[in-house]
């Protein structure tokens, strides 16, 4: 039996207006469950192709599917049913005096009763660690703490795909973590993550599958060791693995594999071999 | 809609105008577009407008302006046409019980102030196209003794219409994403479903203003008397157009004072 | 004789108007000329209520109160007004696009020397060497709406040093911008310090980079100056920066996970970790 795919991009191209093409013939399939890195330098085409999945942008040629469905015959607001899309400024979206009724927003449009708007609005507060800042004017929060608000927003829509557009840009370290950690828990339950990011060691961390794209096409599409052990391939769009993988990647010859992800997996690696030279713990 | 208020670099004669005979050419139009009102007189305006922005190579870019400007103008010339209320009637528009006559000098008039409109947008728009902004600000502080504060925040006014435009949609496509649809033709709602579009923009809005100023402080600004890199200078060719075009504003005025030009 | 420290800070501290808490607690710093000092730390900690106190937006921007002192070679920034200390510190803010006054780049980089009410003939040949300084001498006639990131900000610089100001000051400038246009700052900034003797005060998240340029790294945490040092002393400070939530860069965070490196210094960059562990292997 074969599965269906939940995201399939079929030849898909996209220019703006007539301009040259931003996304040239793209195709991938994306199944249920999975959490994707999407990266490239600025200008590849990453939120372009990211919008297709919600309906904000329609092929210029070929299609995209979500469960089954062509994406053109559904409006936005129903796509939004299906893929939520955490954008990358908040503040694009915050107008709400309380933090509840900004979460709420998306659920009032959706319909739901009351009942269900308060169940889901306080669990998805809780899910991203804000339920204290119910009643909080959300322009007393840090930005980090905005961008959690406009997640709780889209998850409060509990639709089974989450798109993320730079989750932690602009942010400190912890907020980044913070966020992350949400996401990981959220692909735990189930949801499907597509996330953008420049921040290397992010996907090198939480995705295991990295989409590249380069001037609107794709340079590399696998799990997320192979892509990082091929730098010659992320070096076209600029891009650089993760610190910890540089350096792994130049221990070569003492048989160091160069998919490494993380600090902690360097240590043991060299550790083992530390103790296998010398034939003593140290 | 994005470019239509920005500068256009091309290598015309137009742009090697200065700015001054530019402005001088926008407002004649001005005048001459207020002047008249027959019907022929105005679109021989537009004509030239259009002419104007033929030769300074700006035509094809500001045509999605020119053609949004047109669904404007049909909209004029209707209204106009139908509440004339003087003349031959020619049809209605709702022919059985004869309600919304449109008569033949209503339309003409119509076409009139269409025509006018056009002309009087565009010249603008054109004189945008052909002048950088730096040009602009410098002949309105110089030229016109216009100060500093006022030039420069007209210009930065324009500068940011595009990038306003540009929130605009990100912000709608933000709310979009939450599945919000604005639906229906009730008026009241209408007005409160730009809340979710309206309210993060004036705040984005607000808070750009801020990072500006502060740019601009830290810079120097406020600090004293201020120097400009080029200066603005009158060629032969300035001269010459703008006495031209001063004599021909004065000649529209004596020709529609000698009752030339009226429907 | 006692040289007089470029920038020096004595107990200074600062509250915003209508704030409870004070941003700023106690801060004494001293800047020599020609330091790249790096400033790191979590969000709300102070960092940027420093570089305000520093370009003058604090106080004739923002208001506020505050005790102690900030002196610029000996005068006192509380008064100068903020023409006077334009021309001493230059700013780069976070946002590219926002601090852009001018839709080309040459009027951009005029801006700053304009109203200083300089000369033309001054104004042109600044303009000419902020952007060399800069790195970007080619876009000089662009138009700023199509360039890259990494290209506004390069101009914001230029804007910045066209003002020959003695400190540039740089708030989050590569937040916004992806590897290739952070790579360009950083690149900038590291030949200005180095070549060309600039003083630098940057504040970043990007511990991995600031870690390989900077002479000097603070640690900022809740109005104070939690460390301070070389990147070296501080980033070998594990706990202290995890407790914090500073962003260890990964080579010393596993120099620190296998230890024997008190021959060498803590390894930051690729480079010296990869010499690092050739030494730990060799046994």
């Amino acid at each position: 039996m074969q599965r269906k795919a939940q995201i399939k991009v079929d030849k898909l191209t996209y220019h703006y207006g007539t301009g040259p093409p931003v996304l040239k013939d793209i195709s991938f399939e994306i199944e249920k469950g999975e959490c994707i890195a999407l990266i490239g330098q600025n200008g590849a085409g990453k939120t372009t192709l990211a919008k297709h999945f919600n309906g904000l942008h329609r092929p210029s040629s070929g299609k995209v599917y979500i469960d089954g469905t062509d994406t053109a015959s559904m409006k936005v607001s129903e796509l939004a049913r299906k893929v939520g899309f955490v954008f990358q400024n908040p503040d694009h979206q915050i107008f709400h005096d309380t933090v509840a009724r900004e979460v709420a927003f998306g659920l009032k449009n959706l319909r739901l009763s009351p009942r269900e708007i308060e169940e889901r609005t306080a669990a998805a507060l809780e899910a991203v660690g804000l339920a204290e800042h119910r009643q909080t004017y959300p322009f007393n929060l840090s930005k980090g703490q905005r961008q959690r608000v406009a997640l709780a927003s889209v998850l409060a829509m509990r639709t089974e795909i989450i798109v993320l557009d730079e989750p932690t840009t602009g942010q400190d370290f912890r907020e980044s973590v913070q966020i992350m950690e949400i996401v990981r828990k959220l692909n735990e339950n189930g949801h499907t993550i597509i996330f953008i990011t420049h921040d290397m060691s992010l996907v090198a961390r939480y995705a295991r599958r990295v989409l590249v794209l380069c001037r609107g096409e794709i340079l590399a599409d696998g799990d997320v060791r192979s892509v990082f052990a091929a730098p010659e391939i992320l070096k076209k769009t600029y891009l650089r693995p993760p610190q910890i993988t540089n350096l792994a990647q130049r221990l070569g010859r003492h048989s160091i594999p160069p998919g490494v992800l993380g600090v902690r997996e360097l240590y043991e690696l060299l550790v083992k071999m530390r103790r296998e030279k010398i034939g003593c713990c140290n | 809609m994005a470019a239509v208020t920005e500068y256009i670099s091309r290598n015309s004669p137009i742009h090697r105008l200065n700015p001054l005979t530019k402005m001088i050419w926008a407002l004649s139009i001005l005048g001459m577009g207020l002047l008249f009102n027959d019907y022929r007189y105005l679109l021989a305006l537009l004509a030239s407008v259009l002419l104007v922005a033929a030769a300074a190579g700006v035509l094809r870019s500001l045509l999605p302006a020119a053609a949004g400007l047109t669904v404007l103008a049909l909209v004029l010339l209707l209204v106009q046409a139908l509440f004339y209320g003087q003349g031959q009637v020619l049809f209605y528009l709702v022919p059985i019980s004869n309600r919304l006559a449109v008569t033949g000098p209503g339309l003409l008039s119509g076409l009139a102030m269409a025509a006018r409109m056009m002309a009087l947008v565009l010249s603008f728009l054109i004189f945008l196209a052909t002048t950088r902004t730096r040009d602009i600000v410098l002949t309105l502080v110089e030229k016109l003794r216009v100060p500093y504060d006022y030039a420069f925040m007209f210009t930065t006014a324009l500068r940011f219409i595009p990038a306003f435009l540009s929130e605009v949609r990100q912000i709608s496509e933000a709310q979009q994403a939450r599945a919000y649809a604005v639906e229906g033709w009730n008026p009241v709602k209408k007005i409160k479903a730009y809340a979710p579009v309206a309210v993060p923009l004036v705040l984005l809005s607000l808070n750009k203003a801020d990072q500006l100023a502060m740019a601009m402080e830290t810079r120097g600004y406020g600090g004293g008397r201020r120097t400009c890199l080029r200066e603005s200078k009158m060629g032969t060719a300035d001269y010459a157009l703008s006495a031209f075009l001063v004599l021909l504003l004065a000649g529209s005025a004596a020709a529609r004072l000698a009752g030339y030009g009226l429907m | 004789m006692v040289t007089l420290a470029l920038l020096e800070i004595e107990n200074f501290s600062f509250s915003y108007p209508r704030s409870e808490q004070p941003a700023l607690r106690e801060i004494n710093l001293k800047v020599e000329k020609g330091e790249f000092i790096g400033i790191t730390g979590p969000t709300g900690a102070g960092k940027s209520t420093l570089t305000y106190c520093l370009n003058g937006i604090i106080p004739h921007f923002l208001g506020g109160s505050y005790q102690g002192r900030i002196s610029l070679g000996g005068t006192s920034i509380f008064d100068l007004s903020p023409a006077q200390i334009s021309r001493l510190v230059g700013s780069v803010f976070q946002d590219p696009e926002a601090q852009l006054i001018s839709p080309e780049v040459e009027q951009e980089v005029a801006f700053g020397p304009e109203n200083l009410g300089l000369p033309p003939a001054e104004i042109g040949k600044r303009i000419g060497k902020a952007l060399e300084l800069a790195g970007i001498p080619g876009l000089r006639n662009r138009p700023t709406a199509n360039l890259s990131g990494g290209e506004k900000q390069r101009v914001a610089i230029a804007a910045a040093l066209a003002m020959l100001p003695e400190i540039l000051v740089l708030d989050e400038p590569t937040s916004e911008l992806d590897p290739l246009g952070t790579d360009e700052i950083f690149k900038v900034l590291d030949i200005l310090n180095k070549e060309h003797g600039m003083t630098i005060i940057m504040v970043e998240q990007k511990t991995e980079q600031l870690a390989a340029y900077a002479s000097r790294i603070l640690v900022f945490n809740e109005g104070r100056i939690a460390l301070e040092g070389e990147p070296r002393q501080v980033f070998v400070r594990r706990r202290e920066l995890e407790e914090i939530g500073v962003r260890i860069p990964q080579v010393a965070r596993l120099a620190g996970l296998l230890g024997r490196y008190e021959g060498c210094a803590l390894p930051l960059t690729v480079e010296e970790g990869h010499l690092y562990l050739e030494s730990i292997l060799r046994g």
